[in-house]
């Protein structure tokens, strides 16, 4: 008998096992080749660079979509792009630019020299949003001296202005084009957009119809991962090529002794920095400054922050540029004169300070150390951490804080200290003297002098205490060739990169996934109207659950308003980034609407959420509705198959705990539902990746294919994550089905029906089970909303494009409308649950139709 | 309850082990936590970047982090965090809701429908999307976590206490004392509440233990205590990125997490049994 059991059950794991192989070969991976799987970080607002300052948005389309009259090489300089040539008049404020002829958009229209007009009018006008609007408002004018000549008369000479103009910012655009170039950008690069799939992924495709030399790669798709453990599990799964920006220093280690991968260091611009509030006492005393850099070991820093990729600095400057002074031993660490310096300034013993954290792991590992040293001088730290929103917002706009540690990874960017009421909050007119008379020069042999003199006097006041340059590095396939490995701008050109072993490129679907709100509604209502016919519930029951439910939804809209509203984080500042220009945010503001009062902002959004109009992204420039839908897809999916998976084995389970009560059997299932309850699913999620995807590599380490993918492929990568939130749920359910199954065995008429004869599994199955089902269905429910909102850890452990990710990086982006509207539909889908909850009662219990359960 | 299978003896017998051994684990961890207050092998504040990632040993019984800093120090440290955060949520939840609950049961009517209703509302909010709604609007502190779970307890308190408590006032005990002129708020603190004492403790274990895992999710996505307030929660997150060459750095505060959540729930089972016999099943 045992051994029966026994090679039934080896038939059972050898038919998982082939099921689970035979899903792994027919889901082949969505690895196109010619085409390019690029990892990123953070996935951008939206595509136009010329209004948005985060890198994120450059790191996709600078030199791929969009190029600019001039365009910035590897190694820093100014080379023709869009312009072939260019002659400066001798007081360098007069501009003539000759233009590149036969070049044509993405959509067909060929650039001219109005094209160029109209950009730079475009950014310098009044309500432009560009981020570097103050460099354009230098623009004098102009004019078009015929089709191929422009001619750009600046107010001052500008010495930088070729640079400047071959930055993201100053790309150029169609007039035709350029309001819908967030969501749908048209450029003139070798590559064009073909597709943006929120939370997941951008896909760019050759422009066969490119003026200079055709690109070796079909495809590109940029997959956004924003979680370093995730990155390292999608290399290592093969999800992607190669980071042009690896997060994970911690494994590179181990990525090195991999034959399949190569790491390739550049130089970065990032300066890390401990920034300190300059006009705050005690920090405007410059021997507290000092004390603090000589309080700071720099290498410590550079060990534990970034894992010992760093280069220390000593003042606000690339070492890769050539004006490049090593000040980094200007101030030695040494805790004891830091020590002497706090008490000469007469900040003694009680000296307290804040040190605020951004999420990045450079600032919160290298927040640590920097805590601990400070500690070790005696002084009393607090560590903040924020969210990015929070940031901006305390930090960099309203200059509450103390000491934060950040990267600046914008290049040559030494003039920021020039700038009033920049969040260091520091003055130094000599400082500004040289800034200005840097931008009126234009030799270069001068111009590094002059930075070399700014450098000085950064570092000899102690603004900051300037920790380290961070390399760029990158980590690649081995068949991958062609790509930058310096990063004087945060961009990605893959003009030239290559790709070994190309596999034919999948044909990606470029139609946008149209989910019509009223197709929601027409579902609910018939799916309703089943229910009610079949429970047969009585008229005024079912008006009273109705009315019940539009006074909850009614409530909890005005709670989550409410919320929102007392949020902190200025949606347009954060948009903008970190250098943005006031007045560009106020343009946005209004342009989104945000300066309209509370109470009608209210009513427009509860009123377009019936209507199925749930407004316009903050961050993606595209309805709501849509955002939620494409997202949808997901999170449905992986709760209705967690759903399937936690019933199926919590029913299973707690019938077969019921009929074996007392036996070794049933006591196993008790014993291991126990467990089950206990385990954290996001710890479970880990392990399973640890074992199945890094491991075995049965399953990818995360990711969504999308569902034109194939089914297959769609529901293998939900597979993994509806496993880890479904266990825990299948045991909580495991112990109350069996509860439940005890109580109705107890009942007389089960003891009747086991006398006339039936056996223990028939009486089990016509009688027990119909019965014990009544108070699971109520668990049922809660567990269907649990597993559709509770997915947002899940989901972010195998970073899925689903709601629960969409609604965290929300909240992160200050995107308040979306994490409304998610909000929103979760109740809306919860409170919908337990009133089909109420119907199914009916359905399995008679006697419970007319008066329902409440 | 005379149940065919009469196994009595072995039953009582299982039971009670899994009784002890709950109280044994839970025990063991506030006992961690509370001589980590005074003594842990390592300071959990010291760094020593030299001692970076050392594996398991019998210096470090759980091994290191990327700061040279000991687990188990940390995880001992982050036991107070847990139980901090646990306590004083679900005292949230029984210092607000049972009361509530016991209102809701002795006036009934308005009070009652707007206590429920008020109730569901909380329930209609998937509990996980307001716990980070409402830390990542008013900042990512322990605080904030306390008040997020807290919350949640208000209305399972209210519920249990409001449904123990209705069929209390039919009995002839209660009528005597309202004969007897006792207002309802005097009958509920001396009669209602000590014959419901027995299930507020065993939810109490039970929310205690959710209440765990909702800090420790919390503190996994970043939104529970911070830095350099040791959490089992952000121990994982932290070290996620290294499992591959660092396993040790996930393994520990994820079994922690689990054996404390365990020991709970046995215990809170083992109470079932002793206090809420009409519930009792055979094992």
């Amino acid at each position: 008998m045992a051994r029966r059991q026994t090679s039934l059950f080896a038939c059972c794991l050898r038919a998982a096992v082939a099921l689970v192989a035979g899903l792994c070969v027919m889901a082949s991976p969505a690895n196109a080749a010619g085409a390019l799987n690029v990892g990123v970080q953070l996935e951008p607002p939206n595509l136009d660079p010329t209004s948005g300052a985060a890198a994120a948005i450059d790191e996709i389309v600078y030199a791929n979509i969009f190029e600019g009259l001039t365009r910035i090489t590897e190694d820093g300089a100014a080379a023709p792009a869009l312009a072939t040539d260019w002659t400066i008049s001798a007081d360098g404020r007069v501009y003539e630019f000759k233009l590149r002829r036969g070049v044509r958009f993405h959509d067909g229209s060929d650039f001219d020299a109005d094209d160029v007009v109209f950009t730079l009018d475009r950014a310098r006008s009044a309500t432009s949003t560009n981020a570097q609007r103050p460099i354009f408002e230098q623009i004098e004018t102009v004019t078009a001296i015929d089709p191929f000549t422009v001619r750009i008369t600046l107010k001052q000479p500008l010495g930088a202005f070729p640079v400047y103009l071959g930055w993201g910012d100053a790309v150029i655009v169609s007039r035709e084009s350029a309001a819908t170039n967030a969501s749908h950008p048209i450029g003139t690069g070798p590559f064009k957009f073909q597709r943006w799939r929120k939370g997941a992924s951008v896909t760019l495709v050759r422009n066969d119809d490119y003026w200079g030399t055709r690109p070796p790669l079909d495809q590109i798709n940029f997959i956004f991962i924003p979680d370093p453990t995730a990155a390292f599990a999608a290399l290592m799964a093969g999800d992607v090529d190669g980071f042009p920006n690896y997060p994970a220093a911690e494994n590179l280690a181990l990525i090195e002794r991999d034959q399949r991968f190569q790491i390739v260091f550049g130089a970065g611009e990032g300066e890390m920095l401990v920034a300190i509030n300059n006009a705050k006492p005690p920090f405007d005393d410059i021997r507290v400054r000092r004390a603090l850099n000589h309080a700071i070991d720099k290498q410590a820093v550079i060990d534990a922050g970034l894992f010992g990729y760093g280069t220390p600095l000593g003042s606000h400057f690339s070492p890769h540029h050539p004006a490049y002074i090593d000040l980094s031993n200007r101030y030695i660490y040494d805790p004891v004169k830091a020590r002497r310096l706090l008490s000469l300034a007469g900040v003694g013993d009680d000296f307290a300070l804040t040190l605020t954290l951004p999420p990045p792991a450079y600032a919160r590992r290298g927040g640590e150390i920097v805590a601990a040293q400070l500690e070790a001088v005696g002084i009393d730290v607090t560590v903040r951490n924020l969210e990015w929103a929070q940031w901006l917002d305390q930090v960099f706009s309203n200059k509450s804080y103390d000491l934060t540690i950040v990267s600046h990874t914008e290049p040559l960017d030494i003039d920021i200290y020039a700038r009033d009421n920049y969040y260091f909050q520091y003055k130094n007119e000599g400082f500004n003297h040289v800034i200005d008379e840097l931008r009126e020069t234009s030799d270069t042999a001068q111009r590094n002098q002059l930075y070399g003199k700014a450098q000085r006097i950064l570092a000899n006041d102690a603004v900051n205490v300037w920790i380290a340059s961070s390399p760029k590095i990158a980590v690649w396939s081995r068949d991958v060739s062609g790509v930058w490995a310096d990063a004087p701008l945060q961009a990605n050109d893959f003009t030239k990169a290559d790709i070994a072993n190309r596999a034919p490129v999948l044909a990606v679907n470029a139609m946008k996934p149209a989910f019509p709100v009223f197709a929601i509604w027409l579902i609910a209502a018939t799916i309703g109207a089943a229910a009610v016919y079949f429970s047969r519930a009585s008229p005024a029951f079912l008006l009273s659950r109705l009315a019940g439910m539009a006074a909850t939804l009614a409530a909890a809209s005005g709670v989550i308003f409410l919320l929102i509203e007392v949020a902190p984080g200025d949606p347009a500042a954060f948009m903008m980034g970190l250098n943005a220009d006031p007045a560009s945010i106020a343009a946005l503001k209004a342009e989104l609407g945000l300066d309209q009062p509370a109470l009608v902002r209210y009513f427009t959004w509860i009123g377009g959420l019936a209507s199925g109009d749930f407004g316009v992204s903050y961050t993606y420039r595209v309805p709501v509705a849509d955002l939620i839908a494409e997202r949808f897809w997901v999170s449905l999916p992986l709760a209705l198959l967690a759903f399937l998976i936690s019933t199926a084995i919590g029913i299973a389970a707690g019938v077969m705990a019921a009929a074996l009560r007392g036996r070794p059997g049933g006591r196993a299932i008790i014993t291991a539902a126990q467990a089950g309850v206990a385990v954290p699913n996001f710890w479970l999620a880990i392990l399973l990746v640890l074992v199945f995807a890094v491991g075995l590599r049965w399953f990818s380490a995360g990711g969504f294919p999308g569902w034109d993918a194939g089914v297959l492929s769609g529901l293998k990568a939900l597979f993994l994550p509806a496993i880890a939130l479904a266990l825990p749920q299948a045991a909580i359910l495991t112990q109350i089905m069996r509860t439940s199954m005890l109580d109705v065995m107890d009942n007389d008429y089960i003891r009747t029906a086991r006398a006339k004869g039936l056996s223990q599994s028939q009486v089990l199955r016509r009688h027990a089970l119909r019965n014990a089902m009544i108070p699971v269905l109520t668990i049922l429910g809660l567990q269907f909303g649990f597993l559709l909102a509770g997915s947002i850890i899940v989901e972010n452990v195998f970073y899925l494009p689903g709601l629960g990710r969409l609604v965290f990086q929300s909240i992160v982006q200050r995107d308040l409308i979306v994490v409304k509207s998610i909000v929103m539909v979760l109740v809306f889908i919860v409170i919908l649950t337990s009133f089909f909850i109420d119907l199914a009662y009916g359905v399995v219990d008679p006697r419970l139709r007319r008066r329902g359960a409440s | 309850m005379t149940g065919a299978v009469s196994t009595a003896k072995p039953r009582k017998q299982n039971r009670d082990r899994g009784f002890l051994t709950g109280a044994a684990i839970t025990l063991t961890f506030i006992a961690f936590a509370f001589v980590s207050l005074f003594w842990t092998p390592y300071d959990v504040a010291a760094l020593d970047i030299g001692a970076q990632f050392s594996a398991p040993s019998p210096s470090y019984w759980f091994g290191t982090n990327h700061l040279g800093r000991d687990v188990l120090s940390m995880i001992m440290v982050g036991a107070q965090t847990s139980i901090a955060v646990a306590f004083l949520a679900v005292g949230i939840g029984l210092v607000i809701g049972v009361p509530l609950g016991l209102c809701a049961a002795a006036f009934g009517g308005v009070v009652d429908e707007a206590l429920m209703r008020s109730g569901d509302l909380i329930f209609a909010f998937p509990a996980i999307i307001l716990a980070i709604l409402i830390t990542a609007i008013f900042g990512a502190t322990a605080t904030n976590a306390i008040v997020a779970i807290g919350i949640f307890n208000i209305p399972v308190f209210a519920r249990l206490t409001r449904g123990a408590a209705m069929p209390l006032w039919t009995t002839g005990y209660v009528m005597a004392a309202r004969t007897a002129g006792k207002n309802r708020f005097a009958i509920s603190a001396e009669h209602i509440f000590p014959n419901l004492a027995h299930l507020l403790i065993v939810q109490t274990t039970i929310q205690f233990s959710l209440a765990i895992l909702a800090e420790a999710g919390l503190a996994y996505v970043g939104l529970g205590a911070q830095p350099p307030t040791p959490s089992w929660g952000r121990m994982l997150a932290e070290s996620q990125t290294m499992v591959s060459f660092a396993p040790w750095l996930v393994l520990f505060p994820g079994l922690a997490i689990f054996t404390f959540v365990l020991g709970l729930n046995l215990v809170g089972d083992g109470l079932r049994h002793r206090l809420d016999p009409r519930r009792e099943r055979g094992l």
